[in-house]
């Protein structure tokens, strides 16, 4: 399209501007007069009658002047075509004879005016539809933009929100466990205080029984049971303690190791990511089976992963990785290795790991270590701990294979 | 009016400890009930003796501290030692606060508990001396008749027999008869005893 038509139909069609109808007549004038003399000079060559550069004129005056300029157009080259071209030459009378051929020629430019303007209107409203419908998407598309990045500005304060939340419910749950602790310290105060006050009074009165002029031997013998009574009572509860912490019979089962550790690792697997630790799990290919408490071995493992990311937090020499491993030796046992990059274990700290209330951390309780060596002692197995040449620790513990041994 | 043997209640829903205590205050030659819980005490006959209270202060049920409280509204003193576990400084200050007469700490040592006891029951003893002593004088006074009262109270503010007469409108011999009656109902040795022994109701009274 040429520019001129470009700038013509860049404008408002419903609006035209009054240069803009003036250029838009003149142009048909223009046109009209250029196939008048095209074909004036085509006349000679080609002989009469030789109209169709008034047709051309007409469409174009249609298309780019649109209805008004086309109608003048037609009218100027049945005017131009009466005068010029049909006998009587310069006279605007038609013969006779050309009639019917005229009247071709004028109702075939009435029907190009019409079929043009018609189209060009159609062409006005498609593009004008366009061009509001390219408004409208581009509004629209705007208008998603913003929102998305107000829900991505969501989603990121959802996630910090989620971070904050998760630190909280870790805090609560440690605030929680103090609490149960200084709770559970005061009940087994209580729990043991009372039978060692029985045994205090037994035996004092035992001892004034005896001290007496003639001592009452039936009363202070009495008394002594009671005592030995009370003494009893306290060491049961004592044992009762020791029971509730470590259930005396693991509710055992077939457990398969590689599963344990698994899962174990996803539990861990936020812990680890917040304190820039890879965790690299080696299961051993036989996935081996032993027979124990699925939840109490899951809960060993969970303790030495996590002592494990906690003796890293400090580590910037070198990577942080926590390797996951179940081992099958052939002489019917399974080995579930831990190992760290950590800080590592000194000789007095290793010589004290697994005694009751021993820790190295500020928030410890120190009895995560003791409870382990515990329940995998209950389940006939061995827990231990060795340094690493290259820094770190390794955690280790032995279970007989339940496959292997029944087999 | 003759010594009754003094009784030691030992309440202590612990059949352990219980027995122990019984036994230690039994072994300096005491009287000792005991009772599993404060209701039993409450719901129990207690004998008219010099007695005193070693009292558990957690007790399912009415608390040491509650039976405290419904003794002392009943009007029953009696001496109480408390025996607490650890941590119950609170429930101490309030128990002290009540007139606890003792509070120890469990495991209690037997020569701290039976010296607590004596000294509970001496000061019940003296207590019902005392109540006792008050009463006798209540009911000396209470026989005085209306005249008499009249009598007595002039000469207690040390009114001369002459001044009483003048002040009761009667003759100064009408004085000394009922004056002579007022001794001899009271039992009143001089004129300072009966002067004690008026002091002594008042107070009694006031009480």
């Amino acid at each position: 399209m040429s520019g001129e038509a470009d700038e013509l139909m860049g404008r408002n069609v419903d609006a035209p501007s009054r240069l803009n109808a003036v250029a838009r007549y003149a142009l048909a004038t223009v046109l009209v007069a250029l196939a008048l003399l095209i074909s004036l000079a085509l006349q000679k060559s080609f002989g009469n009658p030789f109209w169709f550069f008034f047709s051309v004129a007409v469409i174009l005056s249609t298309w780019f002047g649109r209805t008004g300029p086309g109608w003048l157009s037609v009218v100027c080259s049945t005017l131009a075509v009466m005068y010029y071209f049909t006998p009587p030459i310069h006279s605007f009378a038609v013969s006779p004879t050309d009639l019917p051929y005229f009247l071709t020629f004028v109702a075939c430019e009435v029907g190009a005016a019409q079929l043009i303007s018609w189209r060009r209107r159609t062409e006005d409203a498609l593009r004008q539809a366009r061009d509001e419908l390219e408004l409208r998407v581009a509004e629209r598309t705007a208008e998603l933009k913003n929102a998305n990045e107000a829900l991505l500005e969501r989603m990121n304060e959802q996630k910090r929100t989620e971070e904050t939340l998760q630190a909280t419910q870790a805090e609560l749950a440690r605030a929680a466990r103090i609490t149960t602790i200084g709770e559970l310290t005061a009940s087994i105060a209580h729990e043991v205080n009372q039978p060692l006050a029985a045994v205090v009074a037994n035996a004092d009165a035992c001892v004034a029984w005896l001290s007496r002029p003639h001592p009452d031997l039936w009363e202070a013998r009495a008394a002594a049971e009671r005592a030995t009574e009370g003494a009893t009572r306290a060491s049961d509860v004592i044992a009762r303690i020791r029971s509730l912490i470590t259930k005396a019979t693991p509710e055992k089962s077939r457990v398969l190791i590689n599963r344990v550790m698994k899962e174990t690792a996803i539990l861990a697997e936020g812990q680890a990511a917040r304190n820039n630790v890879a965790i690299e799990l080696e299961l051993s290919p036989e996935s081996p089976v032993v027979l124990g408490d699925s939840i109490q071995l899951q809960q060993v493992i969970l303790n030495l992963v996590m002592n494990a990311i906690d003796a890293m937090t400090t580590v910037t020499d070198r990577p942080r990785t926590l390797t996951l491993r179940s081992e099958s030796p052939d002489n019917g046992h399974i080995r579930v290795v831990v190992q760290d990059s950590g800080i590592g274990l000194t000789e007095d700290v290793k010589g004290r790991l697994f005694e009751p209330f021993f820790t190295t951390r500020s928030k410890g309780m120190g009895m995560g270590l003791s409870i382990s060596r515990s329940i995998i002692e209950a389940h006939g197995g061995r827990l231990w701990a060795e340094s690493n040449g290259s820094g770190g620790a390794t955690f280790q513990f032995t279970l007989a294979r339940e496959d292997r041994t029944s087999a | 009016m003759k010594e009754q043997e003094p009784t030691v209640f030992v309440i202590d829903d612990d059949r352990m400890i219980r027995d122990g205590l019984q036994s230690l205050i039994r072994s300096v030659g005491l009287r000792v009930e005991t009772f599993a819980s404060a209701q039993d005490f409450l719901g129990a006959k207690r004998p008219d003796t010099p007695a005193c209270l070693v009292l558990d202060v957690r007790m399912p049920g009415l608390s040491g501290l509650d039976l405290q409280l419904k003794l002392r509204d009943d009007g029953i003193p009696i001496p109480i030692i408390f025996i607490t576990g650890h941590g119950d400084i609170p429930m101490s200050v309030r128990a002290m606060k009540e007139g606890a007469h003792e509070f120890l700490t469990k495991p209690v040592r037997g020569q701290d508990l039976l010296d607590a006891v004596q000294k509970a029951l001496a000061s019940d003893r003296a207590l019902r001396q005392e109540r006792l002593e008050a009463n006798e004088i209540r009911s000396r006074f209470e026989s005085l008749t209306p005249r008499e009262k009249e009598v007595l109270d002039l000469v207690v503010e040390g009114l001369l027999n002459k001044q009483i007469a003048d002040q009761l409108g009667m003759s100064e011999l009408t004085v000394k008869t009922h004056r002579a009656h007022v001794m001899e109902k009271t039992h009143a040795d001089s004129l300072a005893h009966l002067v004690r022994m008026a002091e002594k109701r008042k107070s009694s009274i006031r009480k």
